[in-house]
């Protein structure tokens, strides 16, 4: 991949080349030069065609009469693609990504894999199902009527949307074009600094397939840094767009949001916790505790703890000696995991100190392993002030779960539960707190096809709804509004 | 002390304190470093903690010195809950982790508060000085009567070779009124400057505002935790944003009093403190009643500590607040430093750099934080480090957020002293926020508390 990759003369620094992709055109270029944040890698792109990104109100969407049936063809296709070993954009794709991403090159690759699953035919179908009442609205201007005799059309208009990408899950890539295909969006993808490559590598997969496809001209992807008033001032507009999709929060969504106005608004995917729940149950005897604890661990470690559905808090209902063996096992199992990875990022500068600080304090906090990103459980007897990041689970102690309930809060979003069966009696208290999923402990990253996210259903939230209203039947007395 | 350090500290009273280039002094520095290894590990368990798992029994080289330098956030790593349910006897015992001396000795009777309990470690010698980290949490720097003393010595002395104020000038002190904080660093740093600069029969401005100190802050932290959890009352909010707002009143009308007192005094030969941000708007309202340049007096100085600190101002800001006080070139005075320090780093006339004491060792490193950058010819970027061999109450070696260049060789100003440039930037101010993941804490929840 030598071409790939060249060194900035000032900085000698690696530099890598991000194209951008217009409605089914790749665009080269090194006008501009920017920095990865995580890696402190710089990459080129070129400059944004503004004019071309955005489509004139008065073209109506590309993909708007192509069938749902069709679209989803050509996603499936484009999945079996994405995953065949010839396919050198994405071969490309993990090469650059791997210089730009935080995650380890096995991570990167297995979560491109995984996220292609969405693009089967049966999952697409059943999201729709889920999403909308009828999904031929999709399709066609659905007959309503109602019981005054007034006739009317409905249709799930297809939208125009700006999406905000994340930048440490590759896999939110390959979903956010299906489902901005799938409502037939004209769709501008923001990439994220930490992996401008995944997107554009997707498009071209698509393009080899049919450059001339409307869901290709319904695409375009390109890279500004966020919060660059330059672009976003210029883009930012209802006349352009009718929703910006956007994830994260702090100053990445405080940007977007003083951009909102009647006509441009806000799907907003909110950065997220997540926790566990673990009763006493799971202390009945060894096997148990040590099924429990690496049912745990499997939570801690999705996308070796870099997304939102990773467990960072584990509330473990006993007394300290059966939580403390607990925590032993729970840490033997993210070790194992931690060393399977390869992932040998060491933590952050301040996270290390404040978790050496807990290791001084030792008569109140209890560690297993060390502050050295091999994996490390903490044992508290409440949340500790950090974020637990990098293979860190944060055991909290409690009475009984009903002291944990507590500490669920707006930002949680799904709570691992153990035992199964004590669910029910958690879940209306768990979700007036804030908590969105509530899953069997080790299930955190599995979902039921169809579920909400973030506590929508964002495909419904993302199409315009349009009444066509038809008037009145003569033989009956209905009037019009 | 050791030998090696004492031998580097004793050249504070040296006039020629700036003039040894840094080949020269690096043995004597590397071997004070190693001195104050072996004097403080031991009472120091955090360096201990460093040193053991680095495996770092001596120093020998600069490169064994980086792997025991803390971050600054090393004196903010103390769990929150131990403030927010005050459990000073738990604070105590943190503070212990970072203090050069044992805390045991530290009176907890009768202690309420956060304040009560810096008094009660002042009562012992651990003079704490607190940040005012109103989002985050406060840093805790914990110095000794030795380590106020040399700062307010050192901090003189910085002004009298970066300027030409002068100790016995018998200036009149004037500036913006600011909620500042409180704290015994900057109380001591305070009086040896007013002591030296300025003459104690002149009249000073009291704004009148109550003192910044840690425990002011609590009131803020506690609702901010609160309204994460979800715990906080409408009504609390509420009676936290009137009272916002009544101290963003008594601000604004002490700043018109410091106004009203620095126009008063124009004909006086001043002595003008502050931060850039604060400075700029002071002189904006001073320049709003008409008074500028020509109305004040040709040897008025200031002292400028600190850079923007995230301050937005025109691109000619520090002209703007030069011309309005009639500040001349040889009058300003402004020193990059730094809480964590003890040791000012005068700006040069000639050079416009900032310099460094024998006694301060630069450690410029990687933007990581991680590796020391060898050592080039001429100006080179990286983060900067120093172990400052003069600090006693706590450890010496710190890494700062700060993006420097510095440059080893002899400055345009003639000194020898290894030099930085006057364009410091944050790293963290440089990032941006461009990272969006859909992982993220509850503190983006939280909204207008700061």
């Amino acid at each position: 991949m030598n071409e790939l990759t060249k060194t900035d003369s000032e900085t000698s620094e690696p530099v890598v080349s991000a194209p951008f992709f217009v409605r089914g055109e790749v665009l080269e270029g090194a006008d501009q030069t920017h920095r990865s944040r995580d890696l402190g890698v710089t990459f080129t792109t070129p400059r944004i065609p503004l004019d071309k990104v955005v489509a004139p109100r008065t073209e109506v969407p590309p993909l708007l009469d192509t069938p749902t049936a069709e679209i989803m063809d050509f996603l499936v296709e484009t999945g079996d693609r994405l995953r065949a070993r010839d396919n050198q954009h994405m071969a490309e794709c993990v090469e650059r990504m791997c210089t730009t991403h935080i995650l380890p090159r096995s991570v990167v690759e297995h979560s491109v894999e995984h996220a292609t699953r969405f693009l089967d035919k049966r999952v697409m179908t059943k999201e729709l199902e889920e999403n909308f009442p009828d999904p031929r609205a999709l399709d066609e201007w659905i007959p309503k009527s109602d019981f005054t005799g007034r006739k009317s059309y409905v249709r799930a208009y297809a939208p125009r949307l700006i999406h905000v990408m994340p930048g440490n899950s590759p896999g939110v890539a390959v979903e956010s074009v299906a489902k901005g295909a799938l409502v037939k969006a004209m769709n501008l993808f923001k990439m994220p600094s930490a992996d401008p490559f995944t997107m554009v590598a997707i498009l071209r997969t698509m393009r080899d397939i049919d450059p001339g496809h409307p869901i290709v001209k319904s695409m375009s992807a390109v890279y500004w840094r966020g919060g660059d008033d330059t672009t976003e001032r210029v883009l930012y507009r209802p006349q352009y767009f009718d929703k910006i999709v956007a994830w994260g929060g702090g100053d990445a969504i405080n940007n977007v949001i003083k951009y909102l106005m009647p006509g441009f608004q806000l799907v907003s995917f909110d950065p997220k916790t997540s926790i566990s729940m673990v009763g006493r149950e799971a202390h009945a005897d060894e096997a148990t505790q040590e099924r429990a604890a690496k049912l745990a661990a499997g939570d801690v470690m999705i996308l070796n703890q870099e997304a939102c559905v990773c467990s960072r808090f584990q509330f473990v209902e006993g007394s300290e000696q059966e939580v403390d063996a607990f925590c032993e096992k729970l840490h033997a199992s993210i070790a194992e995991k931690a060393a399977a990875s390869g992932d040998i990022r060491p933590l952050a500068m301040d996270l290390k100190e404040e978790v050496e600080t807990l290791m001084m304090l030792d008569d109140e906090f209890r560690c297993w392993g060390k502050a050295d990103g091999k994996g490390l459980v903490i044992r508290s007897d409440e949340p500790v002030d950090f974020h637990p990041i990098n293979k860190i689970a944060n055991v909290v102690r409690v009475d009984s779960l009903d002291d944990a309930i507590r500490y669920v809060n707006v930002a949680t979003q799904t709570v691992g539960f153990y035992p199964f069966d004590r669910m029910p009696a958690y879940r209306n208290r768990l979700a007036s707190g804030g908590a969105q999923r509530i899953v069997h402990l080790g299930e955190a990253g599995g979902k039921t096809i169809g579920n909400p996210h973030d506590a929508m259903y964002a495909m419904h939230r993302f199409v315009h709804w349009i009444a066509h209203e038809d008037g009145c039947d003569e033989s009956s007395e209905g009037r019009s509004a | 002390m050791g030998a090696a350090a004492d031998k580097l500290t004793s050249l504070a009273t040296d006039p020629e304190r700036y003039d040894f280039p840094a080949h020269e002094l690096r043995a004597v520095q590397i071997e004070a470093i190693d001195e104050r290894l072996q004097e403080k590990a031991d009472a120091i368990k955090v360096v201990k903690f460093r040193a053991d798992e680095a495996q770092i029994g001596s120093v020998s080289e600069l490169a064994d010195a980086v792997k025991l330098l803390l971050p600054h956030t090393a004196y903010k790593s103390y769990p929150e809950s131990f403030l927010v349910k005050e459990r000073w006897d738990r604070l105590t015992k943190w503070l212990g982790t970072v203090s050069a001396y044992p805390t045991d000795d530290i009176d907890l009777t009768g202690v309420d508060n956060i304040d009560d309990w810096v008094e009660a470690c002042a009562k012992a010698g651990k003079y704490v000085s607190c940040s005012s980290g109103t989002t985050g949490k406060s840093a805790m720097l914990v110095s000794s009567q030795a380590d106020l003393d040399f700062a307010s010595r050192d901090g003189v002395a910085a002004v009298e070779w970066g300027s030409e104020i002068s100790k016995g000038d018998n200036r009149v002190s004037a500036g913006a009124a600011s909620a500042v904080a409180y704290t015994p660093r900057n109380t001591a740093m305070g009086k040896g400057l007013m002591g030296a600069f300025v003459d104690p029969d002149a009249p000073r401005f009291d704004s009148g505002l109550p003192p910044l100190t840690v425990g002011s802050l609590m009131g803020l932290v506690k609702l901010r935790k609160a309204i994460a959890d979800g715990s906080a009352d409408p009504s609390e909010v509420a009676a936290f944003e009137a009272e916002s707002a009544k101290r963003q009143k008594a601000l604004d009308d002490a700043q018109d009093r410091a106004v009203d007192d620095i126009i008063s005094k124009r004909e006086e030969r001043l002595y003008i403190t502050g931060m850039w941000g604060a400075l700029y708007e002071f002189a904006e309202r001073v320049r709003a009643r008409g008074y500028g340049s020509k109305d004040f007096h040709p040897e008025n100085g200031v002292y400028l500590g600190g850079g923007l600190k995230r301050a937005q101002l025109p691109d000619n800001y520090r002209e703007y607040v030069y011309e309005t006080f009639n500040l001349q070139p040889r009058y300003i005075y402004q020193m990059y430093g730094m809480q964590e320090l003890n040791t000012s780093m005068p700006r040069c006339q000639e050079g416009g750099r900032y310099h460094l004491a024998p006694w301060l060792v630069p450690l410029i490193l990687d933007k990581t934080g991680e590796n020391l950058l060898p050592i080039e010819d001429g100006e080179y970027e990286g983060r900067a480090a120093f172990f400052d061999l003069s600090l006693d109450g706590r450890w010496g070696g710190v890494i700062s957020g700060d993006k420097v260049s510095i440059d080893f060789s002899p400055c345009k100003c003639g000194a020898r002293s290894p030099s930085i440039r006057d364009d410091i930037t944050r790293y963290a101010d440089l990032e941006g926020d461009d990272k969006i993941g859909c992982a993220g804490t509850v503190d983006a929840y939280v909204r207008g508390i700061a």
